[in-house]
């Protein structure tokens, strides 16, 4: 009976507080009153389990969504939050996993219902989106980041201001098999020519030389844009010569038989599954395939360098942002948020992850200079972020319906660029 | 059964071979995802394909039981109290009213017949989002009760469709003695043709458990904690993180047709004699 | 008056059994078809999905439906696959299911077990299609080679004529036992009688057949074939896990490209109108089948 009364006093008080919260911080959201009840219920219920939990029990819920399936990341990132919620008692933060394939879905949906957790944990071309969408807290002057990498600070700065704090970066290199190389007695290649001369060499009956994740989406589009932007094109001029020019390459590369059209339903799980299962000689891929890779084929030899280029080095900037949803626990979410890009954390998360820290101060003294990590650091130097633009959805979409066309030998790569430029100029006027 | 007879002995061993040589054909897929997820990664990439696995590769199997947030046996409650939620919410709707459509002829029965078709006729993306809403404001979101009331929205059309030509084909004259006895429209129903329904009720149920334990959408949609997630949720676990990983992808396939091969092989008798009987009007 | 009394006397019994599930369908599926058809005629994206104004646009988002190349490939896609799965399934079905009206020992035993596919999760029936149709590994391209059919493999998902194979490949064999069983169930409503005299009168297997068997299958056939429709229609998991619309949107239907212009590129309102186009389709649809199947039967 006590415990009963207590919880439902908790639950209140949580209530009250999740009220205030959402008043204090919502600043200049029209439904006020629907955010205050979600802020309640998000309270309620996590309250009530922090009142079986813990005995203290006074702590305001946070919830982050992620979509990481990787079990080494979930419990990393599980790792941060229990020390976390350990090291003081005014919040407690849980985190839930929304799968990639439903995770747009489920915050378009939540923001919809008013259903959104404290902080969400997103693809970096998809944050301007949602920046639009008006769900996001502005953080200007509150997280310096300063020593951040620019692209991936542009990637969540709309219109001067920011909207979130990179989580880590990544970038695409190019992976070979080392020994498969040296039993043709070639060296690792560095442009596109030698590219397509080494790729040949390596493919036989079983092996095929280069693959890269072809997928028509934006997993797709970020396999593709290095490509593209190596010939001095940008993402929204696919239809000049230099694109026609990329989209050519990976067509020949098609066509010479060095690049399995299954490419296009390979994801870059996928891609990395057939390079250590030796089925392929060069893959591009990232970084955070390392630790897989040395649990799953530690016997292979394998190392990464730059991704070969046709006018200048080029690679795409990934990874994933932390944003504060605006209505939410806000004055929460930025406290976890102190904590979890304090330099220690970032550390440890990038260690587990297999990321680059977004800090570029981080960076630089993150890996030993021998460290498989390293050329990936060197390559972010090179690495550019899509959009952002609130449509790069239907931008990216026009790329990597361009790409899929020229290796599925659906349209020419004049046809294909002209194409994904008319859809283009639609968007970007 | 004298039927049986006309048939010569040769014939009857002939249509039977030929049976069972249709039955190899079509149980193909299933019989291939079985033997792929008993195999090893090297043994599936080999050319030619082997038929039966050579080395038994259990691995698979044991990696479903457990990956990060996600807990097989736990998925499997959860899709089973989700099935029969929605199957007993279908049934008990779906019976009277595919027997009141039957058996009346009221003024709005082609519309309403046609209703139930509609709320069948849109695809499942326009209705995520106004139902998650429904659901929060019912204060149900992130809990079965969700789940279970959106997929009883699949089953319940579609078992009155088929139902009412299960009723209709029920003699007029066995209600006629009911009403003789001095049943009233509601106590005839319940006593005299329920029972005589009885197969149509549970092929009606059997449709609905199997509509329930086949969304994917809903559950995920409406749920948000991996822990109260349906079995079908996996596959986003499992392809996220294997990719293309036959084995445990397959391995994935064979645990969830379990439930449904045993459920049929209970309920074989009902389902076969209840789908016969039923829809003979059309 | 009195034929009010009339409509009462056949009216309120029958519609109270009727009610509750009607009641229920409309609380849940009611509201979201309402909401559709408004949201089709607004201009929501990103933008203003949570505050500021949704105009309304009426019908453009409908005309920009009618000049986006994928929108047609979807609708004409769409229909191509439902009538080809329809008429597969459907003769098959028949073909087995006149084959099993015959009384040897395992007809019924094997009928039964042939309804398993039409119960297994159509993720799951994707996925196992999916690996049947890979291209290195694949059984389907084996079982080819074998046969001396093809001497290459054939490049099923990634081609987009042979990946719209594949897709119907795989629906028509979820949809076999549907059909079977349901035309199983017809012919056993046709008096045995009438073939005897048939055969008395000398007919022949294939005479019976045209005269007997086919005319008296009729209302059967139709609602076989509709409900095959709605259901073979509004397709979506089995699409989105074997080819997700691809290769280069050959596959999309109206509910993936509805799926995706809504979820995956934040065009709520232009996802909304497809889904209203299948919705309209399949209404036509749904209004000849109540058609024929409550004709005649008001006497």
């Amino acid at each position: 009976m006590k415990r009963k009364k207590l919880i439902s006093l908790l639950t209140a008080l949580t209530i009250t507080v999740g009220l205030m919260a959402g008043c204090g911080s919502s600043g200049q959201t029209g439904n006020a009153e629907n955010t205050k009840s979600a802020a309640g219920n998000v309270a309620v219920e996590a309250e009530k389990q922090n009142a079986e939990k813990t005995a203290t029990g006074e702590a305001e819920a946070v919830t982050i969504w992620y979509y990481w399936e990787t079990e080494g990341h979930q419990v990393a990132l599980d790792q941060v939050i229990q020390d976390y919620n350990a090291s003081q008692g005014n919040y407690q933060v849980t985190a839930k996993y929304v799968p990639f394939a439903d995770f747009k879905k489920q915050l378009s949906i939540g923001a919809s219902a008013d259903e959104l957790p404290d902080i969400a944990i997103l693809d970096s071309p998809d944050h301007a989106s949602y920046v639009k969408m008006g769900i996001f807290e502005e953080l200007t002057g509150k997280f310096d980041v300063s020593s951040y990498y620019e692209g991936a600070v542009n990637s969540c700065t709309v219109d001067g201001n920011l909207y979130g704090v990179p989580f880590g970066v990544n970038c695409l290199a190019l992976y070979y098999n080392e020994d498969m190389l040296k039993e043709a007695g070639r060296e690792a290649p560095s442009t596109w020519d030698e590219l397509m001369d080494t790729a040949k060499a390596l493919t036989t009956d079983s092996v095929t030389g280069l693959a890269l994740c072809s997928v028509q989406n934006e997993e797709g589009t970020f396999n593709f844009v290095p490509w593209l932007w190596s010939t001095g094109a940008d993402s929204y001029s696919i239809g000049s010569e230099n694109g026609i020019r990329a989209l050519t390459f990976i067509q020949n590369l098609v066509n010479e038989g060095v690049m399995s059209k299954e490419c296009i339903n390979w994801t870059q799980g996928d891609v990395m599954n057939q390079f250590i299962a030796g089925n392929v000689a060069m893959m591009e891929n990232g970084p955070w395939q390392i630790p897989t890779m040395q649990k799953e084929a530690p016997e292979l030899n394998w190392k990464v360098t730059l991704i070969p280029k046709d006018s200048q080095y080029s690679s795409v900037l990934g990874g994933e942002n932390y944003a504060v949803i605006n209505g939410g626990n806000v004055e929460g979410a930025l406290d976890f948020l102190t904590y979890a890009t304090s330099e220690e954390k970032v550390k440890f998360l990038m260690d587990k992850f297999g990321y680059i820290s977004a800090d570029k101060a981080i960076a630089e003294s993150q890996f030993e200079a021998d460290s498989p990590y390293q050329p990936f650091v060197e390559e972010l130097n090179y690495a550019m972020p899509r959009g952002p633009l609130a449509e790069w959805p239907s931008v990216s979409d026009a790329i990597s319906l361009a790409f899929n066309q020229v290796i599925t030998g659906t349209a020419t790569p004049e046809d294909a660029a002209a194409e994904a430029q008319t859809t283009i100029d639609g968007i970007v006027k | 059964m004298d039927e049986e007879k006309k048939l010569t002995r040769k014939k009857n061993i002939l249509y039977s071979a030929i049976s069972v040589l249709l039955l190899c054909i079509l149980l193909f897929p299933p019989y291939w995802a079985l033997i792929t997820s008993l195999k090893t990664e090297q043994e599936i990439f080999q050319n030619p394909p082997t038929f039966y696995p050579h080395i038994l590769n259990l691995k698979s199997y044991a990696a479903q039981v457990e990956t990060g947030d996600f807990n097989m046996f736990r998925s499997f409650a959860n899709s089973f109290l989700i099935s029969l939620g929605a199957t007993g919410i279908a049934v008990v709707l779906a019976v009277p009213a595919s027997y009141g459509i039957a058996k009346y002829r009221f003024r709005a029965r082609k519309l309403m017949l046609l209703s139930f078709l509609v709320t069948q006729m849109l695809p499942v993306s326009v209705l995520l989002t106004p139902m998650f809403i429904m659901f929060k404001n019912m204060h149900v979101y992130n809990t079965w009760i969700a789940a279970v009331l959106a997929d009883a929205t699949i089953g319940i059309p579609f078992s009155v469709l088929i139902l009412k030509n299960y009723f209709a084909s029920i003699p007029k004259d066995l209600e006629e003695a009911a009403y003789l006895d001095g049943c009233n429209k509601f106590t005839a129903f319940v006593r005299i043709l329920i029972p005589i329904a009885k197969p149509g009720v549970m092929v009606c149920a059997i449709f609905s458990f199997l509509y329930a334990w086949s969304d994917l959408a809903y559950g995920m949609t409406f749920i948000l904690d991996q822990e109260k997630r349906p079995i079908t949720a996996g596959i986003f676990n499992f392809m996220g993180q294997y990719g293309t990983k036959w084995s445990y992808l397959t391995a994935f396939a064979v645990v969830t047709i379990i439930p449904v091969a045993l459920i049929f092989i209970f309920m074989q008798k009902y389902i076969v004699s209840g789908m016969t009987s039923g829809a003979v009007k059309g | 008056m009195g034929k009010i009394k009339k409509i009462f006397r056949y009216d309120n019994a029958g519609i109270l059994f009727v009610l509750p599930a009607f009641i229920y369908m409309l609380v849940f599926v009611g509201y979201p078809i309402i909401r559709n058809i408004i949201l089709s005629f607004q201009d929501v994206s990103a933008g203003n999905l949570v505050r500021g104004t949704k105009n309304f646009i009426l019908f453009d988002n409908y005309m920009e439906l009618f000049r986006d190349s994928v929108f047609r490939t979807s609708l004409f896609n769409t229909l191509r696959y439902t009538v080809l799965c329809l008429f597969f399934q459907f003769v098959i079905g028949f073909a087995l299911a006149l084959f099993f009206s015959r009384r040897f020992s395992f007809a019924k035993p094997v009928r039964g077990i042939l309804l398993v596919p039409w119960m297994i999760p159509v993720t799951v029936t994707a996925l196992m299609f999916k690996l049947l149709f890979a291209t290195d590994i694949g059984v389907m391209n084996y079982i080819l080679r074998s046969l001396h059919l093809i001497d290459k493999n054939i490049e099923w998902l990634t081609t987009p004529q042979t990946a719209m194979f594949a897709l119907i490949c795989a629906n028509v064999w979820i949809g076999i036992p549907f059909n079977m069983i349901l035309i199983s169930t017809g012919l056993t409503t046709i008096p045995k009688e009438l073939y005897e005299s048939a055969s008395i009168d000398g007919a022949n297997k294939t005479q019976t057949f045209f005269s007997i068997t086919l005319p008296l299958l009729k209302p059967t056939i139709e609602s076989v074939l509709i409900l095959g429709f709605i259901y073979t229609f509004k397709v979506y998991d089995l699409v989105y896990v074997m080819t997700s619309g691809g290769p280069v949107n050959s596959t999309h239907m109206l509910s993936t490209y509805s799926y995706k212009l809504s979820f995956e590129m934040f065009k709520y309102s232009k996802g909304s109108a497809v889904a209203n186009v299948l919705l309209v389709i399949l209404l036509i649809v749904g209004v000849f089948y109540i058609k024929a199947t409550t004709e005649g039967e008001e006497s």
